[in-house]
């Protein structure tokens, strides 16, 4: 595509303006990108180590000042949260695009889906206060916590699934129901295994998401830093995520010590997120060359 | 003929099965209305313990309660009864619908019942409310196997009876109910944000919580103009920072960019919207807040937190939502508008300006409304860069979002003042409601206009 007009000769003073702008608007987007990674990893590396991930933490004594609880409370956030929300997720995308025709109630869950990805997270961190620590009588405890972070991903769950699916082409399901076999047979044998990829992707996407979802922990699975008792009690207990512990000590941070802590686990964050976002991007690449 | 036998004792074998599995539901269907005259729940007071069974709940008064100031009759709450009532009911109705030979209403009768003991576990809240008046804070609702037993006998007898259908209608069942699970969750959602928010703005009187511009909790002040108009300033500031980059950035990934440069820098965007927004807070309390501190022109005026501070925050957060929303539509211009546009002699920016934008306009204002909610919504970047002074918007000064005036208070706030600040949730879901419809409405109409 030539980029300026007929033998090069005239070139417009606009055109030069624009395809500056053009270039320095992507410029600034990378550079400020690159700017927040290489800021916090540059701050926050020299400070992580085995000791760091390994020990508990305590606000008063200066022995103690690992993350090792608030990684357990994010891992049990994770998992459990992708318990309840992946199956819910992936049937409602199966629903959508294999079993649902064009109707009233196929639209209400497409623009509830939409709407539920819209809600602010504090929103649901007020709703999940409400309702699963107050009426259910969770208290702050991290299972309040993942069935509220549980409605939050859901939208994510769904849309991702759903391309996916959408992508299986449409000749393998005629010719697996060729074969004779029926509508569930061909949903769970042929297209679901055929997505997998995507379907691996979208609970990725999420993962990332709760990896990183602070306000609506806020409230619901709340601020405890203490190492956790019991397998099965510690689903009831109040916990800390590593994104609340880098905010509280951000906050509350007083000496250079402290800022170290925060530094510390911005950057284990950060790490988690990238190699979350890059393993989603690997498998997606994957589903496009099939 | 032994095709046909063979299809006759399949047939027959079928039939077996699905006897065994109506079997089943009918059995398990007795037993959860059994339970209701089994010890449903256990109330531990002070020092009494009582142990009531369904029936009973559903038909006692209450309970007599002695209290060390004051004594009183505890009623079971209505809506507890008729969900108890409710479930028994609704277990003989599955029962009898199986026995007639309708499985489907059966099992949507059977998962009614199950869903009661969560009604009822929701609904006896408000004995505990009353306890807590009579001055006994000591007091503990426990649920005994009965009660959870309708609940999974419930979900199981369901199932059972639509199995009876076959697998096929089984599955499909189950993933219909399984999405409804959103649409349930925003129904919910709705209905308590706004019953959680209503009561404070009934209180306080709608004009003088709207427009008040004075916040002061120990002064039972609840006005939040302040917050509402920091919010809208921030959400202004961060759009017409962030739309022009974002949709610069999605001509270059979209149109002028290599495509070795585009595959490194559409990554880039990717990552910037995972980054989680305490990151971006951090960063911004370290590197912008210091900055404004200390950059000359400002220096005398302000302490570096700042509606400034958090425009620039937000700006850097609505990028990639506009930048994505923006090269998603730009890619979905035909390739045939830009071809007549360069053989008419245009070059490639006039095309990209005068035909791509326009054509990609409807998804491009759909992007920068996505925008607009992310920057209403966000909390935590916010909190840690504005300053969280409820104070009239200034540029310079210290500012109250709506969204950093929930968590800012949410921890210590009782009474009234905790009914604020779900008031402000409110206020806050109304303003994104608005937006998400309006983007749905402009999605909608783009998708409409491009088939035409």
């Amino acid at each position: 595509m030539p980029s300026s007009s007929l033998y090069g000769k005239k070139r417009r003073t606009t055109d030069t303006v624009l395809k500056v702008l053009i270039n320095g608007a992507a410029a600034i987007t990378v550079v400020t990108l690159l700017g927040i990674i290489c800021y916090i990893l540059f701050n926050g590396l020299p400070y992580i180590s085995w000791r760091f991930i390994s020990t508990s933490y305590s606000e008063t004594n200066d022995e103690l000042k690992g993350i090792l609880p608030m990684i357990i409370n994010t891992m049990y956030i994770v998992v459990i949260t992708l318990l309840i929300s992946a199956p819910i997720g992936i049937s409602s995308a199966i629903y959508l695009t294999q079993y649902a025709k064009q109707g009233k109630l196929v639209r209400a869950i497409r623009f509830t889906t939409e709407v539920l990805s819209g809600i602010p997270s504090i929103i649901f961190g007020l709703f999940g206060y409400t309702v699963f620590c107050i009426l259910f009588r969770l208290q702050t405890s991290i299972l309040a916590g993942c069935l509220t972070m549980s409605i939050c991903i859901l939208p994510t769950i769904i849309r991702t699934t759903e391309e996916s699916l959408l992508s299986v082409p449409g000749a393998y399901k005629e010719g697996a129901m060729a074969l004779g076999a029926g509508k569930l047979r061909v949903v769970m044998g042929i297209v679901l295994p055929c997505a997998m990829p995507g379907v691996l992707t979208a609970v990725i996407l999420a993962m990332g998401r709760i990896v990183g979802e602070s306000a609506a922990l806020l409230f619901t699975s709340g601020l405890s830093y203490n190492m956790p008792k019991g397998f099965w009690s510690q689903i009831f207990a109040s916990g800390r995520t590593l994104t609340l512990h880098l905010y509280q000590t951000a906050r509350e941070a007083a000496s250079p010590d402290a800022m170290h802590i925060a530094y510390a686990t911005a950057a284990v964050l950060l790490i988690l997120v990238f190699l979350l976002n890059r393993l989603a991007g690997l498998l997606s690449r994957m589903l496009r060359k099939g | 003929m032994s095709t046909s036998m063979m299809s006759a004792v399949i047939a027959q074998k079928n039939q077996k099965n699905n006897n065994i599995k109506k079997g089943l539901a009918i059995l398990l269907g007795l037993l959860s209305v059994l339970a209701f005259f089994l010890p449903y729940m256990q109330f531990v007071f002070k020092n009494t313990t009582y142990v009531v069974s369904g029936f009973q709940l559903a038909t006692i008064k209450g309970f007599r309660v002695i209290g060390p100031e004051l004594s009183g009759l505890v009623t079971i709450p209505l809506l507890t009864r008729i969900s108890v009532t409710l479930g028994i009911l609704l277990a003989i109705a599955g029962i009898v619908l199986l026995l007639c030979g309708k499985p489907a209403l059966a099992g949507i009768a059977y998962i009614l019942s199950g869903i009661t003991p969560m009604i009822v576990l929701i609904s006896t809240s408000s004995i505990q409310e009353a306890v807590t008046q009579l001055n006994i804070s000591r007091i503990s609702i426990d649920y005994l196997w009965p009660s959870i037993y309708v609940l999974v006998g419930g979900i199981i007898c369901s199932v059972l009876s639509l199995w009876t259908q076959g697998t096929e209608k089984l599955a499909e069942s189950i993933f219909l109910v399984f999405s409804c699970v959103s649409v349930g969750s925003v129904i919910l959602i709705t209905v308590y944000i706004f019953a959680a928010g209503a009561p404070a703005i009934i209180q306080i009187g709608l004009g003088q919580f709207l427009f008040g511009t004075q916040w002061n909790a120990e002064a039972n002040l609840f006005g939040i103009l302040p917050l509402i108009l920091s919010s809208i300033a921030g959400t202004i500031g961060a759009i017409l920072i962030g739309v022009p980059i974002g949709i610069l950035t999605a001509v270059f990934l979209a149109e002028t960019a290599k495509p070795q440069v585009a595959r490194l820098v559409h990554p880039a965007v990717e990552l910037l919207a995972g980054i989680p927004s305490v990151i971006y807070g951090f960063f911004g309390m370290l590197v912008i807040v210091p900055t404004i501190r200390d950059f000359p022109p400002f220096k005398d005026n302000t302490i570096g937190d700042s509606l400034l501070a958090a425009i620039i925050i937000l700006a850097i957060m609505v990028l990639p939502t506009i930048v994505s929303v923006t090269e998603t539509s730009l890619k979905a211009v035909p390739q045939a508008y830009r071809e007549a546009s360069l053989a008419l002699g245009a070059t490639q920016t006039t095309t990209i300006f005068k035909v791509s934008i326009p054509a990609a306009r409807s998804g491009i204002l759909a992007g920068a409304i996505l925008g607009v909610g992310r920057a209403i919504g966000e909390t935590m970047a916010v909190i840690m860069v504005a300053g969280n002074v409820a104070n009239m918007p200034s540029l310079l000064g210290t500012v109250r979002l709506l969204t950093t005036g929930i968590a800012m208070e949410m921890s210590y706030a009782s009474g009234l003042h905790r009914e604020a600040l779900f008031a402000i949730g409110l206020v806050l879901f109304v303003f994104i409601m608005i937006v998400n419809i309006s983007f749905t409405y402009i999605s909608k109409r783009g998708v409409q206009m491009d088939a035409e």
